[in-house]
């Protein structure tokens, strides 16, 4: 298993910090930074440090702590710091960005912003005076979905696919290592054309249209895209043999599913959900289901780590 | 004796002279630099609003835009934004601006209009810099037009104040 190593963290993510966090989280054991997930910068309160399901700080003389209560306060110079670099001093510049409410930055990592939102008509304009920030750590693992391979490509041939899970169970990890397996071909499965619909930025982990992580020398990422559009998108202009989105549920995303089975391109794409019963809760989903649009669904859980295998289900049985 | 004296009187008169269309030519450099300084802000106003060019770029391309020493600003502020060790946008306006008030002309009071710039920039969306930007442009119109009317009667002074105070020391000193 891959995992982030010490010297990538500083060089992408530490560049981002406020000099005195980065400071601080200099001096913490590379073991402990090894399996970071996210770090949470909030406005007057202690810095948090997320590793697998537990939460850590570091007091001012970068010393770990398993209570994050007695940690190290974030000044709202901090944050400020923090987003000048993140932003390279330039708001203006990651307009779109904001108004998702997340900047991607070099490497593929993302950090979620907190803060007031102005709002004109129904549609957020931007965000000001910002009280928090969230580092999410890009992880890739490799071959991590190579045990799936055979159900998500049956004879070498990829089928509809859905990935069930709570959050954080590694579903965009699982969906990232099978657009590579996928479009770099292996020797069970051929290469495939792959269009990854990366609405979230999170599959590719784009940092100004480029794949920061690796999803394969035949995938296409429409970043940034709503999936619905992204997926008639692809189908018009991209000739894909494969689309990987995540986190479907919207009626448009339904919609735009439908084309694509209709169109003999395989479709692989996560949904949250604990369960099937939780999944046929959901008229939408259900709906799909009784029309035999997906063949396979691979739920995951986190235990006892991210990207375990719960159970395979063939609907095509 | 006499040619000595005639020497030293006449050195005293130029002496002054000099000086004093120095200060008269400030006035036309403060002039000159604040044209500058508002045509270069208004060349940062299109790189953010159109081309949406990070800062630390958009000061680099307005620095080979503007004339010396206006361009100083934007360079030093510039340089002081590629550190990347969390300097903020703040900070690398005021440090720039600080070379700008060493090798420049410009009056406190244009400084401190210019100081205003500091606490905005780069920390809104390209509209709201647009008319920030545009703001300050409009303040430095005026001050150019102060600039301008001062400039008139300011060089006339100096001109021949430098000569007329020459002449009153030679007058003392005999």
């Amino acid at each position: 298993m891959v995992v982030p190593q010490r010297a990538l963290l500083t060089n992408e993510i530490m560049a981002y910090l406020a000099p005195n966090i980065r400071k601080l989280l200099l001096g913490v054991d590379a073991r402990l930074l090894g399996d970071l997930e996210e770090i949470r910068l909030r406005c007057h309160r202690p810095l948090i440090l997320r590793v697998g399901d537990k939460d850590y700080s570091v007091d001012q003389h970068g010393r770990v702590l398993r209570d994050p209560a007695q940690g190290y306060l974030v000044s709202r110079e901090d944050l400020y710091r923090s987003i000048a670099s993140i932003s390279d001093n330039s708001l203006y510049a990651f307009e779109e960005e904001i108004r998702r409410g997340f900047i991607t930055v070099p490497g593929g990592h993302r950090v979620g912003l907190a803060g007031q939102v102005v709002v004109a008509g129904q549609e957020v304009r931007t965000m000001k005076d910002f009280s928090g920030l969230c580092f999410r750590v890009a992880r890739e693992v490799t071959d991590c979905a190579l045990g799936l391979l055979n159900q998500v490509a049956p004879r070498g041939i990829p089928v509809n696919t859905l990935i069930v899970s709570p959050p954080r169970c590694g579903k965009t990890t699982m969906l990232r290592d099978l657009a590579r397996l996928l479009s770099d071909g292996t020797r069970s499965v051929p290469a495939h054309n792959v269009v990854v619909v990366d609405e979230r930025s999170e599959i590719a982990g784009c940092f100004q249209g480029i794949p920061q992580l690796n999803v394969g020398v035949r995938t296409d990422v429409l970043d940034a895209c709503p999936k619905a559009i992204g997926m008639m998108m692809a189908i018009r202009s991209l000739s894909p043999q494969v689309i990987i989105t995540d986190e479907v549920g919207r009626r448009e995303d339904i919609e735009a599913i439908n084309e694509c089975l209709h169109a003999g391109i395989a479709i692989i794409t996560s949904i949250h959900a604990r369960n099937v019963e939780e999944l046929r809760a959901r008229p939408l989903i259900k709906t799909l289901l009784d029309q035999g649009a997906f063949r396979r669904g691979i739920i995951l859980s986190r235990h006892p780590r991210p990207g375990q295998v719960e159970e395979v289900i063939r609907w095509d049985e | 004796m006499l040619w000595l004296k005639t020497m030293g009187i006449c050195l005293t008169i130029a002496g002054f002279g000099v000086w004093g269309l120095n200060g008269a030519r400030r006035y036309s450099r403060r002039l000159a630099q604040l044209k500058d300084l508002r045509l270069a802000l208004g060349f940062l106003e299109k790189e953010i609003i159109y081309m949406h060019t990070p800062l630390t770029r958009a000061m680099e391309r307005t620095a080979r835009f503007a004339q010396p020493p206006v361009n100083q600003l934007f360079w030093v502020a510039s340089r002081h934004l590629q550190n990347r060790e969390g300097t903020t946008a703040r900070e690398a306006w005021l440090t720039g601006l600080q070379s700008l008030k060493h090798s420049g002309d410009l009056s406190n009071n244009d400084l401190t209009i210019l100081k205003t710039v500091a606490s905005q920039l780069g920390v809104s969306d390209a509209a709201e810099q647009g008319k920030f930007v545009r703001l300050i442009q409009e303040e430095l119109k005026l001050l150019e037009e102060q600039a301008a009317q001062e400039m008139d009667a300011g060089q006339k002074i100096w001109s021949y104040g430098g000569f007329i105070l020459g002449a009153v020391v030679v007058l003392l000193l005999l």
